[in-house]
C-alpha cells in the first residue's frame, strides 16, 4: 500500500533524534496506519470516544496547572502534577506546535499512575495517535479507562 | 563467454565509481567553505575556524558556550545570538521562537544557521566566563521522594567561579533507548563561596530524560561534564525588601544567593522567602533554614504546605503560595518600603507570583525571575 | 533508426503535444505536493529540468559507447538510476550551497526527485524512441521545460482555487487531481499538430 505523504512525513519526524531524542514510536514495529487502526479498534470495544479521552486529559492538564508546580488533589481521587519544560514541540503530523508540559495523574485509590505531555492530548485528539509500544510517553487505552475512571 | 558476468559486473561497478568520483569532488569543492573567521561583539574576540557546520557547534569547539537546553535541536529556542552580517532569511525552523522586535535586530538561532561565511555576531559578555569542566558525582542525597540533592567536586585545582542565582547545563550520556548526549540547565544550590564543588538540585520530571537518568542511573563517583555558569538571575545589591517565592527544586537559586549574603555578611537586608508544597513530606532543608534565620535577623523562612494529609503536624503556613504571599504582603511586610521580588519555579508559578506581587504596588521591573 | 524528426519541433512537440506529465502522467508525486506553493514549484520545475537534460545526456553517452558494444543493456535499469542518483545528489549540494531557502522549502522532495517517474520515463524514451544525441538532447529539455510549465500553471491555479468553496471531501488532494485532470484535456488539444516520434 503506499502511504500518504502526510504519513510518511509524520513516521519519519517519529523516529529517534527528530523532534525527541527518544522518538514517537518506542520499538514498536507495526506501521503507523496499524497502530492508529489497532488503537481506535480498542477504544471502541473499551466503549470509550476519543473526544471523551482527550477533553478528560485537558480537564487534568488544567487542574493540575492550579498547582503551581506542586502535585494538587482533583476531585479528591486524583493526584495531580503538571511539570512545565521550557521550549516547545512540534507535533510529528506538522499541524500544531504546543509548549512542553506534562501531567502525571495518580489514582489514589486505586494506586495506578500515569503521565502524558500536551503533545499527547493533541496526538489523541486530532490524530488518534496514543505512539508506539515501548514509547515513554505511549497511552494504553487500557489504563486510561482505569485510572481516569470513564 | 563464461568470464560475462564477471565482466559486467566490473563495468558496472566503474561506472558507479566514476560516478561517485565525480559526487566526492563537487562535494569537496561545494561544500568546501574554507577558513572562516567569526567576530564577535564588533572583534572583542575573533575566532577563525572551518565553515559548514552550525554556529553553536562552531562556537562550542572554539569554547564559547551559547546556552542551549535542548542541545541544538531547535525545540527550546535558547540559542540566541544576534547576527550583524546578512546571512540569508530566517528560517521556518527558527521563526517560532522570535517575537517581532528579535526578528527585526535579526536575533538567529545559533544551532540552525550554518556557517558559510564570515560572520559577526552579538552575545553577552558573560558567555566569554563559561567553561565546560569535568565533574564527579560526589554525594546524592534524597530530599523528598522525588527531589534530589547532589554534589558535584571538580578536579583539583579548577576554580569555578559564579555569581549565585546562577546555572549550569549538566551533561549525561546516552543510556537506553536515548542515542545522544543530552543537556539540561540546573541552578546552582550551593554558595559562590565553595569553588571546587557544587550542588544541584534536580527533581524527577515523568519521562524527563535527564531526570530519569539522574534517578535511575547517577551513582556517587560517577563524572560528567559540566557547563557553565550561566543566567543573570542574581540579587540587585540595594536596600529593598528581598521578597523570594520558589517551589520544589526552585529551592536551588534562592538558597545560594541567602548563603551568599550569609557568607558576605550583608545582615541588615529584609528577606522574605516562601517556599510551596504539597504537603509536609515535601518540605525540606527547613531546619537549615531556620538556623539561617538565627545568623541573618531580618531573613524570614514562610514554607507552607497546600494540601494537609492526616496525621501530619504541620504547624506553619498552609495554602498555595500565591494566597500566603498575598496575606504576607498585605499584612506583615512594610508596604512603604522599596520591595523587590524573585522568584522560581514553573511559568505557572512565577506568573501567578508576578500577579499577586504586582497587586500589591510592587513594579514589574523589580521582580526577577528564573523560569524552567 | 533515428526518427526523422527537427529538433527544434521536437523540443515544442515535448513541451506541449507530448507534455511529460499531463500526456504521460509521469511524476506526479511532487507535481501534486509541492505545487502548494509558486515559489518551491519555481525551484522544482528548475531541478527538474536540470537534473533531466544532464542525467538524460549521460544516460545516451553511457548506453550507446558502454552498454551496447558491451551487450549490457540488459543493466540498463541499474545503470540509469544510479546515474539519476548520482546528478540528484551534485545537485543537492549545489541548491543547499547556493540557496538555502530553497533547500529548505524542497525538503525531502529534492531527494526524492531521484525517483521521480519523469526522469526515468525521459530516459526510457530516448531508448525507446532511438533517439540521436541532439534530439536526446531537445527531447530533454523539452519535457523538462514541459513539466515546469504544466507545475507553475498547477501551482497558480491552486493559488487562485485556495479561497474557493471546494467540498470539503474534495479539498487539496482530491480537486488537485481533478485540476490536473482538466489541464491534461486542454494539453490534449495540442495532441495531433506536433509529433514526438
Amino acid at each position: 500500500m503506499k502511504i500518504s505523504p502526510l504519513f510518511k512525513k509524520a513516521y519519519d519526524n517519529m523516529r529517534p533524534g527528530r523532534i525527541t531524542m527518544e522518538g514517537f514510536l518506542g520499538d514498536d514495529e507495526r506501521t503507523l496506519t496499524d497502530i492508529i487502526s489497532e488503537d481506535e479498534k480498542e477504544v471502541k470495544f473499551l466503549k470509550m470516544d476519543f473526544e471523551i479521552i482527550s477533553s478528560k486529559l485537558k480537564y487534568f492538564l488544567n487542574e493540575g496547572l492550579k498547582g503551581l508546580g506542586e502535585p494538587l488533589t482533583v476531585d479528591k481521587k486524583w493526584l495531580v502534577r503538571v511539570d512545565e519544560a521550557r521550549g516547545r514541540l512540534p507535533c510529528p503530523f506538522e499541524d500544531k506546535i504546543v509548549n512542553k508540559k506534562t501531567v502525571y495523574v495518580k489514582n489514589v485509590e486505586k494506586n495506578l499512575d500515569f503521565f502524558y505531555s500536551d503533545l499527547s492530548i493533541h496526538l489523541i485528539e486530532a490524530h488518534h495517535f496514543f505512539e508506539g509500544k515501548g514509547s515513554t510517553f505511549r497511552l494504553e487505552p487500557s489504563l486510561i479507562k482505569q485510572i481516569l475512571e470513564i | 563467454m563464461e568470464y560475462k558476468f564477471l565482466f559486467d559486473s566490473l563495468v558496472i561497478a566503474g561506472i558507479s565509481t566514476i560516478l561517485a568520483l565525480l559526487i566526492i569532488i563537487v562535494d569537496s569543492i561545494v561544500n568546501n567553505y574554507g577558513e572562516v573567521t567569526i567576530s564577535i561583539n564588533d572583534n572583542k574576540k575573533v575566532i577563525k575556524a572551518k565553515g559548514g557546520s552550525s554556529l553553536l557547534t562552531t562556537l562550542s569547539a572554539e569554547r564559547i558556550f551559547i546556552p542551549s537546553a535542548c542541545g541544538g535541536r531547535g525545540t527550546c529556542g535558547a540559542c540566541k545570538v544576534i547576527v550583524t552580517t546578512d546571512i540569508g532569511p530566517v528560517y521556518p525552523t527558527e521563526k517560532p521562537f522570535m517575537d517581532k522586535s528579535e526578528l527585526e535586530t535579526n536575533t538567529r538561532l545559533s544551532c540552525q544557521i550554518k556557517v558559510k561565511q564570515d560572520v559577526s555576531i552579538k552575545i553577552p559578555e558573560e558567555l566569554f566566563l563559561i567553561k565546560k569542566i569535568k565533574a564527579r558525582v560526589e554525594k546524592i542525597t534524597d530530599l523528598t521522594h522525588d527531589i534530589k540533592e547532589i554534589i558535584f567536586k571538580f578536579n583539583e585545582g579548577v576554580d569555578f567561579s559564579f555569581k549565585a542565582g546562577q546555572y549550569v547545563q549538566l551533561e549525561i550520556p546516552p543510556y537506553e533507548k536515548i542515542k545522544d548526549f543530552t543537556q539540561r540547565a540546573y541552578s546552582i544550590s550551593s554558595a559562590p563561596k565553595i569553588k571546587d564543588k557544587i550542588e544541584l538540585l534536580i527533581r524527577l520530571v515523568p519521562g524527563g530524560i535527564l531526570t530519569t537518568y539522574v534517578f535511575k542511573f547517577m551513582k556517587e563517583e560517577m563524572e560528567f561534564d559540566i557547563i557553565g555558569p550561566m543566567g543573570d538571575f542574581i540579587v540587585r545589591e540595594n536596600n529593598s525588601v528581598m521578597i523570594c517565592g520558589a517551589g520544589g527544586s526552585g529551592m536551588a537559586p534562592i538558597k545560594s544567593i541567602i548563603e551568599d549574603m550569609i557568607d558576605n555578611n550583608i545582615k541588615d537586608r529584609e528577606i522574605w522567602y516562601f517556599f510551596g508544597a504539597r504537603s509536609a513530606s515535601d518540605q525540606f532543608y527547613i531546619e537549615k533554614f531556620r538556623s539561617y534565620e538565627k545568623i541573618l535577623p531580618n531573613f524570614h523562612y514562610v514554607p507552607m504546605i497546600s494540601e494537609s494529609e492526616s496525621g501530619d503536624r504541620w504547624k506553619g503556613e498552609k495554602g498555595m503560595i500565591t494566597t500566603v504571599m498575598d496575606k504576607f504582603l498585605k499584612t506583615k511586610i512594610d508596604k512603604n518600603a522599596p520591595r523587590e521580588g524573585y522568584l522560581c519555579g514553573s511559568p505557572g508559578m512565577i506568573d501567578a507570583c508576578v500577579k499577586i506581587m504586582k497587586d500589591n504596588g510592587i513594579k514589574e521591573e523589580n521582580i526577577y525571575y528564573d523560569k524552567f | 533508426m533515428t526518427p526523422n524528426i527537427n529538433v527544434v519541433i521536437l523540443l515544442f512537440a515535448s513541451i506541449f503535444t507530448g507534455n511529460i506529465v499531463l500526456s504521460y502522467f509521469l511524476g506526479l508525486c511532487s507535481f501534486i505536493s509541492i505545487s502548494k506553493d509558486l515559489k518551491s514549484s519555481n525551484g522544482l520545475g528548475l531541478a527538474v529540468t536540470f537534473v533531466l537534460t544532464i542525467s538524460v545526456a549521460i544516460c545516451y553517452v553511457i548506453l550507446k559507447y558502454i552498454l551496447k558494444p558491451f551487450d549490457l543493456e540488459y543493466l540498463r535499469f541499474i545503470v540509469f538510476i544510479i546515474v539519476i542518483a548520482a546528478v540528484v545528489q551534485i545537485l543537492e549540494m549545489l541548491i543547499e550551497r547556493m540557496s538555502s531557502a530553497l533547500y529548505i522549502s524542497l525538503g525531502i522532495f529534492l531527494p526524492l526527485i531521484t525517483v521521480n517517474c519523469a526522469i526515468l520515463g525521459v530516459v526510457l524514451f530516448m531508448e525507446i524512441r532511438k533517439y540521436d544525441f541532439l534530439q536526446t538532447l531537445f527531447f530533454s529539455i523539452g519535457s523538462g521545460i514541459g513539466w515546469w510549465i504544466a507545475i507553475l500553471a498547477l501551482a497558480a491555479i491552486r493559488r487562485k482555487i485556495e479561497n474557493a468553496p471546494v467540498p470539503a471531501g474534495l479539498k487539496d488532494a482530491g480537486i488537485t487531481l481533478i485540476i490536473i485532470g482538466l489541464m491534461a484535456m486542454a494539453f490534449m488539444g495540442f495532441s495531433g499538430m506536433l509529433s514526438v516520434q
